[in-house]
């Protein structure tokens, strides 16, 4: 299994832990990492709002630069994600879009052909790597944790579009996380959103919409969360305090990490490869209690 | 300075909402509001709500949203366009009212610019940083041995590229 | 001599179109895929807007059409194969074995009683389970029992047989076969009737999900006095009495995406009449009805859904919920919705959902068309020659429609429908005799 690793704007500024996590633990699972030469933004947030064609032609570019590599595209993020899946299905049915667009490429010598398949992780994870495998190599079981899956919204929506997992009764992070040796179950709260897309217009409305899920998830029993998306975790982790304040709640601590952190710690790698130093949210006693 | 929509700019805005819906105009919206029970953004802010935006632009008052902050403040969940029954995306239509907005010159959030500067600069939204750690400290990419990254092989043409997009989608 | 009429389907438009054809001196063979005729109407609780008991003013009907000397009721039959025309139809009928002796079995219920099987109840709607052998319920008619040979034991593994040392009329035939009966008959008059929308693919509703949140026919049988609480809004999840109910409409119709685009015509009135059942049990408690329209064009309804909002306290919200969720530790539910009268979005806690699902066209239509060569609509329902001028006649000459074979209707439009459907078969059987 050999897939074209796009981190994305995100990632590779400020997510890296992300990142450090996912090279960690996927080439022990099986699956070979190509980096990227000369890629770009995928377009969204950053064009989509102001620029459509703008936006399609960034997510084209690095489409394109994935077929002639010739492996599938594996984003991390979900919303690059979505970005490549909605860019591929806008070319399709707009062939004066794709006309705009390939004009555009050919000035850098790349053409988008149609032709390159785009994977989410937890489609790499879940459907081609497997639970059963994941927990066979466990060594470090997450036993008697309850982790909520928070698989966020671009991965799974819309569902016309993209079959990553079912849009209202997502189960494959869920499955992933048992695969570790925690336990899960379904809230009601699981497939909202995190909120961070309206951070650049209403930073309070953000907070609060984020805020509610982390009172949710709390109010469960849940040990903390787990997500598959740098604005999602940013949202949950890294603005944690910043929801403690806006919604006047100081005993508000939910630990937040990226599903490959948890892998990571449960096939038996140090934090400190798994980027978890960077995790603002107190992670510490779940990563102790993991990790002893 | 914010200016009016024109004839020509009605007629593309039919023509990209439609598109954007796949073909299946705002015109066939019952106002059932599954959209805006759905939408966790109405829930918060009184003036967002979905099922009224729809039924604005069914009405052909999409003037009255590109000016005003509404289509601002989606968060972009989906839920809308996975729940309407009648295959309405308001995620799209908003996207596109966005669009126009811009390019109409009325007023917009500026974290967008500087979104745009940053895939100028660079080819993402920002470069590398070096970022505290929980636990007070520092790290970079190279601490954790990770490779640097690089943007599009040829800066020039491509930053020339997207200013050019850009500001075609400028029309003022 | 004028020939036999065929009706096939034993609900109430069947029962109705049978009776009528009877009465006129014809014979008639009414032909019901079911152990029993009655149909849906048999199971409702209460009809609107008099909220009669369903199945006490259906019953008499029944028993009618069990004891006229000029129906013969086939059950546990199927048409097969159909040819000929006009006045001289051959009919292959496909009757499925009961494993019991209609004409010894005196339908007192002991072999049920010893069954040691339990089996979902179908006529139930899947709230309770039934036994191997049965009777379908307790107004049946035939009041006979019938082997479910998939679960019975006997048939599944070779042993028990515990009904037939029980049956005190000897009545049990585990040799039973499936016959062929050959009928000839002058014109057909189809009235097969319809079957709810299976709700489960709009999971934001939580259907199947959450035990709470039910569909429009198991909410009857729940409130119904021979269901499986005796008519006490006990909820499937924890049994816990039912105080705040919602009912959402439009559930699988009017839409394009999942579901039909239709709309059900019937169940802003039976959602009512639910409605006020659960007012009528309690008056304290609380009942919302989230519609996108209130479609009252009968006879009263406008009137009766005036009484249910003023008389009966019952609130209408025009809003079609975005989402339903469940507390998974209280399994209480949270309807997120509109009041799009207001511009309000909000949510409200309930008991208990009701889906008011959409009538959907049987399976079965297909091969039944093929068999009559009848024409079918896009969503499957039987298209009558022309719906303004011809409403019950089909494109196949001798063959009419009634009820919902062609589409959502209610009781008394179906009742009707098959007066008229049984007039225009009665004329062919003249008009060839």
């Amino acid at each position: 299994m050999k897939y074209t690793l796009y981190p994305g704007c995100t990632i590779q500024s400020d997510q890296f832990g992300y990142e450090a996590s996912v090279r960690e633990t996927l080439p022990r699972l099986g699956v070979e990492l190509v980096d990227m030469k000369g890629a770009s933004c995928c377009g969204f947030p950053a064009l989509s709002s102001v620029s459509k064609v703008g936006w399609h032609y960034l997510s084209a570019r690095n489409l394109a630069i994935a077929e002639k590599m010739g492996h599938p595209l594996l984003p991390l993020c979900n919303g690059c994600h979505l970005s490549f899946v909605e860019t591929m299905h806008f070319l399709e049915e707009d062939p004066e879009l794709m006309n705009i667009v390939n004009g555009n490429l050919e000035k850098e010598g790349l053409r988008y052909g149609g032709k390159v398949k785009v994977v989410h992780l937890l489609e790499v994870l879940h459907d081609k790597v497997g639970a059963a495998k994941i927990s066979s190599l466990v060594v470090k079981p997450l036993k008697g944790l309850k982790m909520a899956s928070h698989p966020g919204c671009h991965a799974i929506r819309p569902s016309d579009l993209q079959k990553v997992d079912d849009a209202e009764d997502p189960q494959k992070l869920d499955a992933l996380i048992r695969a570790l040796g925690a336990e899960t179950f379904d809230y009601p709260e699981k497939i909202d959103c995190c909120g961070s897309q309206l951070a650049v217009a209403s930073g309070r409305t953000t907070l609060k919409i984020a805020g509610d899920k982390l009172k949710a998830v709390k109010s469960y029993g849940f040990d903390g969360l787990v997500t598959t998306c740098p604005f999602c975790f940013k949202m949950y982790d890294g603005r944690q305090r910043a929801i403690k304040g806006a919604l006047k709640d100081n005993t508000l601590d939910v630990p937040v990490f990226y599903y490959t952190q948890l892998l990571g710690l449960a096939l038996g790698s140090s934090p400190e490869r798994l980027g978890l130093q960077m995790n603002m949210s107190p992670v510490d006693s779940l990563v102790e209690r993991i990790t002893e | 300075m914010a200016a009016g929509i024109d004839e020509r700019e009605v007629k593309f805005i039919s023509l990209m909402l439609s598109r954007a819906v796949g073909g299946m105009n705002a015109e066939v919206c019952d106002q059932c509001g599954k959209c805006s029970s759905a939408c966790p953004v109405s829930k918060e802010i009184e003036g967002f709500n979905p099922r009224q935006m729809i039924g604005k632009v069914a009405l052909g008052k999409n003037d009255e949203l590109l000016k005003g902050d509404a289509i601002w403040t989606c968060t972009t969940c989906l839920k809308c366009r996975e729940r309407c029954p009648e295959e309405i995306s308001p995620y799209d239509v908003i996207l596109i009212l966005r669009n126009l907005a811009y390019r109409a010159g009325y007023n917009y959030p500026g974290g967008y610019d500087d979104f745009i500067q940053g895939v100028k600069e660079s080819g993402y939204i920002s470069r590398p940083q070096t970022v505290r750690t929980r636990d007070g400290g520092k790290l970079s990419r190279e601490d954790l041995g990770l490779p640097e990254v690089e943007g599009p092989e040829d800066m020039e043409r491509f930053r020339e590229i997207v200013e050019m997009i850009v500001k075609a989608g400028k029309s003022r | 001599m004028m020939k036999p009429v065929m009706v096939i389907g034993g609900g109430v438009a069947g029962i109705q179109a049978a009776l009528d054809l009877a009465d006129r001196g014809l014979k008639v063979h009414l032909v019901e895929k079911t152990p029993s005729i009655g149909g849906v109407m048999a199971q409702l609780d209460k009809t609107l807007p008099t909220m009669d008991c369903s199945i006490c003013i259906l019953a008499p009907k029944m028993i009618e059409c069990f004891r006229h000397p000029n129906i013969t009721i086939h059950t546990q039959s199927r048409v097969k194969d159909v040819s000929g025309g006009a006045g001289d139809f051959e009919v292959k009928v496909l009757k499925e074995p009961r494993s019991v002796d209609e004409a010894k079995c005196t339908g007192c219920g002991v072999c049920s009683q010893k069954c040691p099987t339990k089996v979902k109840d179908e006529w139930q709607e899947g709230l309770t389970t039934r036994k191997s052998i049965y009777i379908m319920f307790p107004q049946a008619v035939p009041l006979t029992a019938t082997i479910d040979r998939d679960n019975c034991l006997y048939f599944q593994k070779g042993i028990c047989q515990v009904c037939s040392k029980v049956c005190p009329a000897g009545a049990i035939d585990y040799e039973q076969k499936a016959e062929e009966i050959d009928l000839n008959v002058s014109s057909i008059v189809v009235a097969t009737g319809f079957q709810e929308y299976d709700p489960a693919e709009l999971k934001e509703y939580g259907y199947g999900r959450f035990k709470d949140v039910l569909t429009a026919m198991e909410f009857e049988r729940l409130v119904c006095a021979s269901g499986p609480t005796g008519g006490h809004l006990n909820r499937p999840s924890d049994g816990k009495l039912a105080h705040r109910v919602a009912f959402v409409q439009c559930v699988g119709s009017r839409s394009h995406k999942k579901g039909y685009p239709y709309c059900s015509s019937v169940c802003c009135m039976y959602a009512t009449k639910e409605a006020v059942l659960i007012k009528e049990h309690d008056p304290t408690s609380e009942v919302n009805v989230f519609y996108m329209d209130l479609k009252v064009f009968g006879k009263g309804f406008q009137q009766f859904v005036d009484r249910a909002k003023s008389h009966y306290g019952v609130k209408y919200v025009r809003g079609r919920p975005g989402e339903i969720r469940m507390n998974p530790l209280t399994k209480d539910l949270t309807i997120w919705y509109e009041d799009t009268n207001t511009g309000d979005v909000s949510s409200t806690e309930a008991d208990l959902v009701v889906l008011c699902t959409t009538m959907i066209a049987r399976p079965e239509n297909h091969e039944l068309a093929h068999a009559l060569g009848l024409e079918l609509d896009e969503w499957g329902f039987f298209k009558p020659l022309n719906p303004l001028t011809n409403p019950v006649e089909t494109g196949m000459p001798g063959v009419f429609l009634c009820g919902c074979s062609h589409g959502p209707r209610d009781i008394p439009e179906s009742v009707a429908e098959a007066s008229g459907a049984a007039a225009c078969a009665a004329e062919v059987a003249r008009r060839f005799a």
